[in-house]
């Protein structure tokens, strides 16, 4: 750990003013700290060639697209599906999005003779929202218990999931476009809420 | 003052956690020589707590729970709301501590010196006479051994060490603490408070009474909002034994803490008819050994302390040491919990806030007060913990659509929910009980828990009353919609405050500890833990633990200083 990541670690640990005044000292073992580790998407990793990479960014910023805010690919949301497809999903929900990542791909060279990063994004649109509607009876958009993960939804399902996850729960979506703040040092619940104003990134209490 | 002879120590405390780190702090500063014995790992206050502060992009998976891990080692502890990859390491692997049921049982379990109290939910709430005197009234279980009177002294003495924020309210039903000042309410919160005052006015509906600091207190720093608790707190803002007994423990110079120290049995001298040893195992080189002293407390949970005892029976003893009575292992109670009813609400859609604030609001107990008992076909009752969240875009994207439109409605603020917690009482029953497994052992040779423990009829007639009576506050607070959960979802154990199999009680032949937790049968022991419990009131017990902790510490040394023990 170097001298700024060390120093914005402390930081985060005691920041705020009451904190340090009760005298907390922090351990040279600072780096086991969660806090302190790289960002997820940081992992070393290497899945995907690199066509499927350029298509699933295109794929995940047709879902999250940078407006006056930044968008899936600003994110780091490319590199958080993948890791996902091969580290976290099981064998069966990871060949529902491999093939139906080929077929995507495969179905797009034959319409359209160029691959989805390069169609326009109101076709790119489109083809999603095929995709979408033939998924309609999938059980991951039924109404109820939030599940933690829908086994057999359809690839498409899969690719918003992992997106707007992997995009809300990023650094850059979090500090960006939600809103963030580790050491707020009051609660105060007469907070007016403006209009475009963003959710706080929700933590679990 | 201690004759140390024949003793390695004047006390030793079995247990960390909660009642365990009081026991510790009470005998160390009467200036008794303490080893304190925790299964656990060691862990240190602050430094080891690795899961605070990390944001979710600095999880695994940036959050999304690993699934076949959980299923695999965790699929007990995995049901805590406090579990995850932040707060993992506090807990116990179900695949490396198993144990057996008869009937659902959800056991959650830490493994680390501060056991639970890293973990709990700090809600903290006095017992009231009428809980005190509920056994005797109703005719369930046997009558306390002590009322409100005996212990409210205790409640003070504690309050005021750990620190409890909450509002005075004057209520019989929940008795005022020692407070600090309260947490702020939501907006939302506010109103819907003003609108039970005209529209329920038997509902009292207050800020959450929560043993997280609003000043700096005793040493410890002010909450400083970040949210999570249960991943550990460096400030020490939340009471654990880690931030707060502990220490003063140590300060005193007494302690002597023991980490990975599994108590196997207690050893009972047939001539004086009291506990002579302690046997352990160490959990990480299998040593085994053998300590000595002059007072024995048990605070290693309420399974963990009654396991002990059943464990180390012996000729004077044969159904578990202390246990002339047959109580042991029986009368396991928990709290009813679930989420009875929750509300959406269009009110207050500008308001937002600032800050994580670690607590929620609470509903006193308002069914069969004083005086109206006659108006339910059950016994007992319950009281409501509360919750106001904006919904977000976690609860809210399994959708259609795709990019800008998507994208802008995820990010912003839904409508309010009011999620109602219900906390039931539980009767104390005899056929609701834990043994030990016969062949069953678990990795250190020790007999398996076997629980076997269902809610029963007057739980049930709780649980529905529940639903309805929070609809009913549902619609007078101005809930456009109301989800009502008619199926209590919860097993025994899944609130995570198991009490009873070693209730206390004046008769030797029905109770196994008496008026001051002191082993009727064996003199120089003493259980503190939730196992000592005799009914289970609707308020959450940690308080109630920590005090009669206390209590028997202060009797205990007494009685050492006149000579009986």
């Amino acid at each position: 750990m170097n001298r700024r990541e060390f120093l914005e670690c402390a930081a985060l640990l005691i920041g705020g003013v009451s904190a340090s005044q009760m005298g907390i000292t922090l351990t040279v073992e600072q780096q086991r700290h969660m806090a302190a580790a790289p960002n997820y998407i940081d992992r070393k990793m290497s899945y995907f060639n690199a066509a499927q990479r350029a298509t699933l960014a295109m794929l995940t910023e047709t879902v999250i697209p940078r407006t006056e805010s930044p968008g899936a690919i600003d994110a780091g949301v490319p590199r958080f599906v993948e890791l996902m497809v091969f580290e976290w999903l099981n064998e069966q929900e990871r060949s529902l999005f491999v093939d139906g990542f080929a077929a995507l791909m495969a179905q797009v060279q034959r319409d359209h003779q160029q691959p989805f990063e390069a169609l326009s994004e109101k076709t790119r649109v489109n083809i999603l929202e095929d995709l979408e509607s033939a998924a309609s009876d999938s059980s991951w958009y039924s109404f109820g218990e939030i599940p933690v993960y829908v086994s057999d939804a359809p690839f498409i399902c899969q690719l918003k999931e992992l997106t707007i996850w992997g995009f809300f729960t990023s650094e850059v979506g979090g500090t960006q476009v939600l809103r963030y703040e580790a050491m707020p040092m009051k609660f105060d619940g007469h907070q007016k809420l403006h209009d475009d104003d963003s959710s706080w990134v929700s933590v679990l209490i | 003052m201690s004759a140390t002879t024949q003793y390695d120590f004047d006390a030793i405390v079995v247990g960390s956690g909660i009642t365990g780190g009081w026991a510790a702090k009470e005998l160390t500063e009467k200036g008794l020589k303490v080893l304190v014995l925790e299964r656990g790992r060691e862990l240190r206050h602050g430094a080891d707590y690795t899961g605070e502060h990390a944001p979710d992009w600095k999880l695994p998976f940036q959050g999304k729970p690993p699934r076949e891990l959980y299923a695999e080692e965790y699929p007990v502890q995995s049901t805590s709301y406090a579990f995850g990859e932040a707060t993992r390491h506090f807990f116990v692997n179900d695949k490396q501590n198993p144990y057996q049921t008869e009937k659902p049982f959800n056991w959650i379990r830490t493994d680390v010196v501060g056991g639970r109290s890293l973990v709990w939910g700090r809600q903290t709430y006095r017992w009231s006479e009428q809980d005190f005197a509920a056994n005797q009234r109703d005719g369930h279980g046997i009558p306390w051994p002590i009322g409100y009177d005996d212990i409210a002294p205790w409640y003070s003495y504690v309050e005021k060490f750990i620190g409890v924020s909450g509002e005075k309210l004057g209520l019989a039903e929940l008795p005022d603490s020692e407070f600090l000042p309260p947490m702020g309410m939501h907006k939302i919160e506010e109103t819907i408070r003003g609108r039970l005052k005209r529209k329920a006015p038997d509902v009292n509906l207050t800020i959450g009474r929560t043993a997280v600091l609003t000043q700096n207190h005793n040493g410890r720093a002010a909450c400083h909002y970040c949210g999570p608790c249960h991943r550990g707190c460096s400030t020490g803002s939340y009471f654990s034994s880690q931030s707060a007994t502990l220490p003063a423990a140590t300060a005193t110079g007494n302690m002597t803490l023991r980490p990975n120290s599994v108590v196997e049995k207690l050893v009972l001298d047939s001539e004086t008819g009291k506990v002579s040893e302690v046997r352990v195992i160490d959990s990480q080189t299998g040593e085994r050994l053998r300590f000595r002293s002059r007072l024995v407390f048990l605070c290693a949970s309420t399974v963990g302390s009654t396991q002990l005892l059943l464990n180390s029976a012996s000729e004077a003893f044969p159904n578990g040491l202390a246990n002339r009575s047959g109580a042991l292992g029986r009368y396991l109670m928990d709290h009813v919990h679930g989420v009875a009813s929750m509300g959406i609400f269009l009110d207050d859609m500008d308001s937002y806030w600032y800050g994580n604030r670690p607590n929620g609001t609470y509903i006193p107990r308002f069914r069969n007060l004083p005086g109206q008992e006659d108006q339910s076909d059950f016994v007992r009752g319950y009281g409501i913990q509360g919750n106001v969240v904006r919904m977000n875009w976690k609860v809210n994207y399994h959708r259609k659509g795709f990019g800008a439109s998507l994208k802008d409605s995820l990010r912003k603020p839904g409508p309010w929910v009011w999620a109602m917690a219900v906390f039931a009482e539980c009767l104390p029953d005899k056929r609701n009980h834990l043994y030990l497994h016969p062949n069953k052992r678990d990795r250190f040779g020790i007999p398996q828990v076997v629980f076997d423990a269902q809610w029963r009829e007057n739980e049930y007639k709780l649980w529905e009353d529940a639903v309805g009576q929070s609809d009913r506050i549902m619609r007078a607070a101005g809930a456009v919609l109301n989800l009502k959960q008619h199926q209590i979802d919860s097993p025994v154990g899944g609130a995570v405050h198991e009490m009873g199999t070693a209730r206390m009680g004046n008769d030797p032949a029905e109770a196994v500890l008496n008026a001051h937790n002191q082993a009727h049968d064996v003199p120089n022991l003493f259980v503190t833990d939730g196992a000592c419990m005799t009914s289970a009131s609707c308020v959450n017990p940690s308080l109630t633990y920590m005090a009669l902790t206390a209590r028997a510490c202060d009797y205990a040394v007494k009685q050492m200083q006149a000579g009986v023990l």
